[in-house]
């Protein structure tokens, strides 16, 4: 989503470049004038601007997280004021022998590969498809993208009826090819894979059009040149375009990760409950649900910060590749 | 009115653990009216000079004083300065009237009957007075030259800072633009200081350039002083086009020998007699740089064979041959080499209707009034062509 | 050569008829909601088929409606401010951050952008204690619910705004940077000098430059606090207050079948606003890419 939006950012910005017809940025001769940094009085003349957003987004953001972690090392439970006077790591040593936890854990990283791995092959291949010089390829662009602008609450009500068992697509096709019908919600063995599949649906367009404008940023005389030395497409593919594609696969990558952890409106919305149909349990809704329907709220807010720590864990290395690559 | 001192100015950058010397301890002063070009090669600190006068970067060490007070802690838009830019820098959402009011309306309470006029005026001195309803992506690139020079008059500065103003332009509107921007900078007196990478603007516009290299200033001098004086052999180099021709010489008593081995004298040697009133400004034994300008090789066609040529006794003629030859028009450009033996090339500028062709052999004329010394260590000038010399240049000019 | 356009006219058509799967598949479960929210019986025909001829109904429409349309005036109530307050903010921060250029924003700015990426998880039972326990705006603001069309629980959404805008402020303020680090340094040096301090510099040169981007990060913003269902669950809970994806996640729950077609008109009432500002959106965003 971030790519998307700063790639539009950039396009934009290179259309306004006409709106800008003083020049933008030209710099002959690259002179030493356009990276220098400003007067130092600049410090105390921006604060006005971000330090309000700052201070509101560091307090709900950084301060909540610093705040939800004391929660965590305490014993709290119930309603009521939290007793700060104890602190401790149970909470975590709790979480590591709670086989409900455990199987969340096993659960969001099995929906995490499965998700971002599937998405990123179905958008490679759909943008490689789509990389053909097409008619109407804004028009399958924007349907392949359309299920990404609904809500979570709303694709899960579109595939509640869609897995649906006695009357659902899935099972009239299954059922007429000869496979059967399928508990897909209801059956632990196949909810996760049916709510992977759903999620997929809704957000391989994403992935496709993050490679699609990695493979229009890749000059054409690379596909003459290996055309030239007389490659296939398959192997103009493997050995030339994707390994061009890295920069796109991690951007891609992280973003769809991002997504992946926020699946607890998907989950929430498949029972309307904090109980999300058995089998299906991320660490998103359980934290959720031992923090407001059975008022754990330290144990809760223990597995919150596992989260946060295994969100970093993604973040961070991306974040320094993308200030690496100048593009932070 | 509007004195500008540069009084020992250093401009450091901090780049991580190093500190990045932009500008090394220039001193000068631009006097009141004064039209001064400050020129160099990229990355000189030409342009960080004036942004400093501008207040957009700040003096590391060092006084910036404007009519005598010190105004490195003056904020930009207290300084009286006004700047017009590479790019011009319009406000790309604002007509032409609209960016020429900006600046008063920020910066003054007048009244806006009095911003009116005094933009009205403006306008109509820069002919420009038609396009003021029209947005700066309306207009060419001359046009907005023209907004981005009446944005800096409207204001009425102390002094006017322009960065390469006329860069983006193509050849034939800069030309015209030059001649125009003198004419105006005479009209209205204003302190100017010009920044440029371009020679040619340097010498054709300044009443004074300022030649910086690496930071440092290397001379300030009228644009012929630093024609026919330079200070140093970077400014002989950077001022004239083609460039001067530099010939490394030994000094043996009363002889410079050019010699592209380090045999004994031999074939592939050039000598050159030192000018008699050059000697005391050389030292036996050492080494210096031999300067000449291509204008001032006079090039003879050989009289006859090459044998008969190599007797040529002259102590100021050299046989040559003609590498290439680039007409100009008017004038050619000749590169001309010493001989098979000694391929050290050099560049005469010949008249466009003398004929001499690649692979001719030639006859070229040194004069000694013509020579330049400069030091072979440190390039300081030694000794500069006489200055009588001047006077016949200027005319040609 | 001949033959050589055969084939190349086969593959091209291979290809068509591929994309064309492909859409299908991604219209398919939303074109068969459609169907479905527009049949007097749901079970009627196959999901995916258009109503008999008798079938046609838009009660479905009507009952969703609804029970919906409160959720949908707070939904609005909610998406509008919180989205302009955060545009607004993120503006501002990428002004002070980018256009002015300080030494060690590097640090800030990292914490502005890594906000992007935190699992709410991390932050909800701070954010719903703090607005239960700490500043239950509904009691603090007492006073504002006797005027006209103010009520209690817009105490609430108020909570719900402010942590829309607090949590929207890192991605407005990534979108923002990127577009003001493309802006011309010089013009910014010319506005200083011309007299312009920071704050009228802001006023009238950047402001008036960002309205391009002020429209791409109405539009995002719009749909993210639209879509939203975890914050307002833990801000306010299935109350009066509660925006539209609360009632959506209920309804039809306790329906059989039969209430599928309720779920999926109410699916199409809520996505609306949202399918419309994409379709929008995504035409310059597909034509942004393919230039």
């Amino acid at each position: 989503m971030i790519d998307k939006l700063t790639r539009f950012t950039k396009t934009i910005t290179r259309r306004s470049k006409a709106l800008f017809a003083d020049g933008g940025t030209v710099q002959d001769g690259g002179d030493e004038s356009a990276l220098l940094p400003r007067p130092s009085g600049a410090f105390f003349g921006s604060l006005p601007f971000w330090l309000p957003p700052f201070l509101l987004m560091g307090f709900f953001v950084y301060g909540a997280i610093g705040w939800n972690f004391v929660i965590s090392l305490t014993e709290t439970s119930g309603f009521g004021a939290v007793d700060y006077s104890q602190l401790d790591g149970e909470q975590y040593t709790r979480a590591l022998g709670d086989p409900t936890f455990i199987e969340a854990t096993t659960n969001t990283f099995g929906l995490l590969v499965a998700f971002t791995t599937v998405c990123l092959g179905i958008g490679l291949l759909l943008a490689i498809l789509m990389d053909r010089k097409l008619r109407f390829d804004n028009g399958f662009r924007t349907i392949y993208l359309l299920p990404m602008s609904l809500s979570f609450v709303v694709t899960a009500q579109f595939w509640l009826w869609m897995y649906n068992y006695n009357n659902g697509l899935i099972n009239s096709i299954t059922s007429t090819l000869g496979l059967g019908r399928y508990r897909w919600i209801s059956d632990p063995e196949l909810v996760l894979p049916a709510v992977v599949f759903a999620l997929i649906w809704q957000f391989s367009g994403y992935a496709m059009v993050v490679y699609l404008a990695g493979l229009r940023a890749i000059p054409t005389d690379h596909y003459e040149a290996a055309r030239t030395d007389g490659a296939t497409t398959f192997g103009l593919y493997r050995r030339v375009i994707i390994p061009q594609l890295k920069g796109a696969t991690i951007s891609a990558a992280v973003v769809l990760m991002v997504f992946a952890l926020k699946a607890f409106d998907f989950l929430y919305s498949l029972t309307g409950s904090y109980i999300p149909p058995e089998g299906s349990d991320i660490l998103a809704t359980m934290m959720v649900r031992q923090a407001f329907r059975l008022n754990n709220q330290a144990y809760a807010a223990a597995i919150g910060i596992m989260l946060f720590v295994l969100a970093i864990a993604v973040i961070a290395p991306y974040l320094t590749y993308q200030h690496k690559q100048g593009e932070l | 009115m509007a004195t500008l001192e540069l009084d020992h100015v250093t401009k450091g950058f901090d780049d991580g653990d190093e500190t990045i010397i932009a500008v090394d301890d220039v001193s000068m002063t631009i006097d009141d009216g004064e039209f001064l070009v400050l020129v160099g090669p990229s990355g000189c600190g030409k342009s960080t000079t004036l942004r400093m006068m501008a207040g957009l970067e700040t003096v590391s060490t060092g006084a910036l004083r404007l009519d005598d007070e010190v105004i490195n802690d003056v904020k930009p838009k207290d300084r009286e300065v006004a700047m017009v830019f590479q790019s011009y820098a319009l406000y790309p959402h604002m007509t032409v009237s609209g960016n020429m009011r900006f600046g008063l309306e920020e910066s003054t309470d007048m009244s806006d009957e009095r911003i009116q006029s005094r933009v009205t005026e403006t306008a109509a001195l820069l002919d420009i007075d038609a396009l003021l309803d029209r947005k700066p992506a309306e207009l060419s690139g001359g046009q907005q030259q023209r907004v981005a020079l009446g944005r800096a008059i409207v204001r009425d500065p102390q002094v006017f800072l322009m960065d390469e103003p006329l860069s983006n332009l193509d050849a034939k509107l800069r030309s015209d633009m030059r001649t125009e921007l003198q004419r105006l900078q005479e009209d209205l007196g204003t302190t100017t200081v010009y920044v440029t990478h371009d020679q040619t603007e340097a010498m054709t516009m300044g009443d004074r350039i300022a030649i910086l290299n690496d930071g440092r200033l290397q001379q300030v001098a009228t644009p012929l002083e630093a024609y026919h004086r330079p200070a140093n052999r970077f400014v002989a180099g950077f001022i004239g086009e083609p460039s001067m021709n530099f010939f490394e010489m030994d000094v043996q008593g009363e002889q410079l020998i050019h010699s592209t081995t380090q045999s004994q004298p031999h074939e592939d040697t050039v000598t050159y007699p030192l000018p008699q009133d050059a000697r005391h400004a050389v030292a036996d034994g050492t080494q210096v740089t031999l300067g000449v300008r291509p204008a001032s090789i006079e090039v003879t066609q050989a009289p006859g064979p090459v044998e008969f040529v190599s007797k040529v006794s002259a102590d100021h003629d050299f046989e040559a041959v003609v590498d290439v030859v680039e007409p100009m028009g008017n004038e050619n450009n000749v590169h001309l080499s010493f001989s098979e033996k000694n391929h050290t090339t050099f560049v005469a500028t010949t008249d466009g209707e003398s004929n001499v062709a690649t692979g001719q052999s030639v006859i070229a004329h040194i004069p000694e009034s013509a020579i330049h010394l400069f030091d072979g260590d440190t390039g300081e000038a030694l000794y500069n062509r006489s200055h009588t010399d001047t006077e016949a240049v200027e005319s040609v000019q | 050569m001949l033959v050589l356009n055969r084939s190349i006219g086969t593959q091209r058509l291979l290809l068509y008829g591929m994309l064309v799967a492909l859409a299908g598949f991604y219209l398919l479960p939303i074109e068969t909601g459609l169907m479905t929210s527009i049949k007097t019986n749901p079970l009627s025909t196959a999901p995916f088929l258009p109503p008999g001829p008798d079938g046609l109904t838009l009660d479905k429409w009507n009952t969703a409606f609804s029970q919906l349309s409160t959720g949908l005036i707070n939904s609005i109530v909610l998406a509008v401010p919180a989205t302009v307050f955060s545009a607004l903010f993120g503006s501002m921060a990428a002004y002070g951050l980018t256009t002015l250029n300080w030494r060690g924003q590097l640090p800030i700015l990292v914490l502005f952008i890594a906000g992007i990426f935190i699992p709410y998880q991390a932050v909800l039972i701070p954010l719903s204690k703090f607005w239960a326990v700490y500043v239950p705006l509904d009691e603090l603001l007492a006073a504002l619910w006797g005027l006209p069309l103010l009520e209690p629980y817009h105490g609430d959404l108020l909570a719900l705004i402010i942590s829309h805008v607090a949590y929207g402020i890192p991605i407005t303020t990534l979108l923002f940077r990127t577009y003001y680090r493309n802006f011309s340094e010089e013009m910014i040096a010319a506005a200083q000098l011309d007299g312009a301090t920071p704050a009228r510099i802001y006023w009238r040169i950047m402001l008036p430059l960002s309205v391009p981007m002020f429209a791409v990060t109405l539009i995002y913003q719009f749909t993210q606090v639209w879509n939203d269902l975890l914050f307002a669950l833990v801000v306010m809970g299935p109350s009066e207050g509660a925006p539209v994806t609360v009632p959506l996640s209920q309804l039809g729950a306790s329906l059989s079948e039969i209430g599928f077609g309720v779920r999926m008109a109410g699916a199409f009432i809520a996505a609306l606003p949202t399918i419309i500002v994409y379709i929008i959106f995504g035409e310059q965003f597909a034509k942004g890419v393919a230039t």
